[in-house]
């Protein structure tokens, strides 16, 4: 395979411009998504922009005046789900210093 | 050695082939040459002597520290899959304030905490970098805030106008239409 390979520089030549084209930089920026679910509870996932998964990291839900509503881990499917709480709050995934996201409540989509 | 098998007569793209290959594979060695100059540019922009980004926003004052912030292409954000458009910021602390500030944070808009301050900067003090998040509804007049976290425990902030920390950004911002 690889000798018939060289045997056509074209071929070769066009394989290793498009390994050139490869993209960008590989980064795993930190992602979550909150959604209703029914029951009034709200079901969030975390992850990494490089498709891995967040078991174990930290999720709060935070009201506006910053108290911690509802303290949590992701669980084994990087998924934590909890009950809307009453007051105006705010979603932070936190998987260290630099590495949050928040959601606003008014970002997380009705079912 | 008899010639038993008498020979295909060949098509016209392998006679073009057998007569031009030599020539077609020394441009193929010329195809690199088109990509010298912008591999030169950014060889000189990581290692940082093209200054600290594509484009300096200029020194801004926290508190009692400064830090020289540039933007490091000078781009719209670019989209990162799932995670969103992404914009990157390098920066380096005013020489005085190095041994002083512990971590440095950027965000678009006011952080409701520290916890919350945003994305972290990382690498050596005197050219650090942070990969900030623009979520595609950031108003054109919002604000990039810089949080700076001293060793002794104390937090200063400041802020200076999107438009200002990346003209490119806004513009981007405006064409997308500002999405609610």
């Amino acid at each position: 395979m690889s000798s018939r390979l060289f045997k056509q520089p074209a071929l070769a030549a066009g394989l290793f411009a498009l390994i050139g084209f490869c993209g960008q930089a590989l980064a795993h920026n930190p992602m979550c998504e909150c959604k209703a679910v029914e029951d009034g509870q709200i079901r969030c996932t975390g992850g990494f922009s490089d498709g891995s998964g967040a078991p174990g990291v930290t999720l709060d839900v935070i009201g506006y005046d910053e108290t911690i509503l509802v303290p949590g881990k992701l669980g084994a499917d990087s998924t934590m789900t909890f009950k809307r709480p009453d007051s105006e709050f705010y979603v932070l995934f936190d998987a260290g210093p630099g590495h949050i996201v928040e959601i606003d409540q008014a970002d997380i989509e009705a079912p | 050695m008899s010639k038993a098998v008498a020979a295909q007569p060949a098509s016209s793209l392998s006679r073009l082939w057998h007569k031009w290959r030599f020539h077609i594979n020394i441009l193929l060695l010329l195809v690199p040459l088109g990509f010298m100059p912008k591999y030169f540019a950014d060889a000189s922009l990581f290692r940082g002597d093209s200054g600290l980004g594509e484009r300096d926003i200029g020194t801004v004052q926290v508190g009692p520290w400064s830090l020289q912030l540039a933007e490091l292409r000078n781009e719209a954000p670019r989209p990162d899959g799932p995670a969103g458009y992404m914009k990157s910021f390098n920066a380096a602390l005013c020489d005085t304030c190095i041994d002083q500030v512990k971590a440095a944070y950027l965000r678009i808009g006011k952080p409701r905490s520290l916890r919350a301050a945003g994305v972290i900067f990382f690498g050596t003090p005197y050219r650090m970098g942070a990969t900030l998040p623009i979520p595609e509804r950031t108003k054109a007049d919002a604000e990039l805030w810089i949080t700076l976290e001293g060793w002794d425990g104390s937090m200063h902030q400041a802020s200076i106008p999107l438009s200002q920390a990346s003209p490119t950004t806004v513009a981007w911002l405006t064409k997308q239409g500002g999405k609610p």
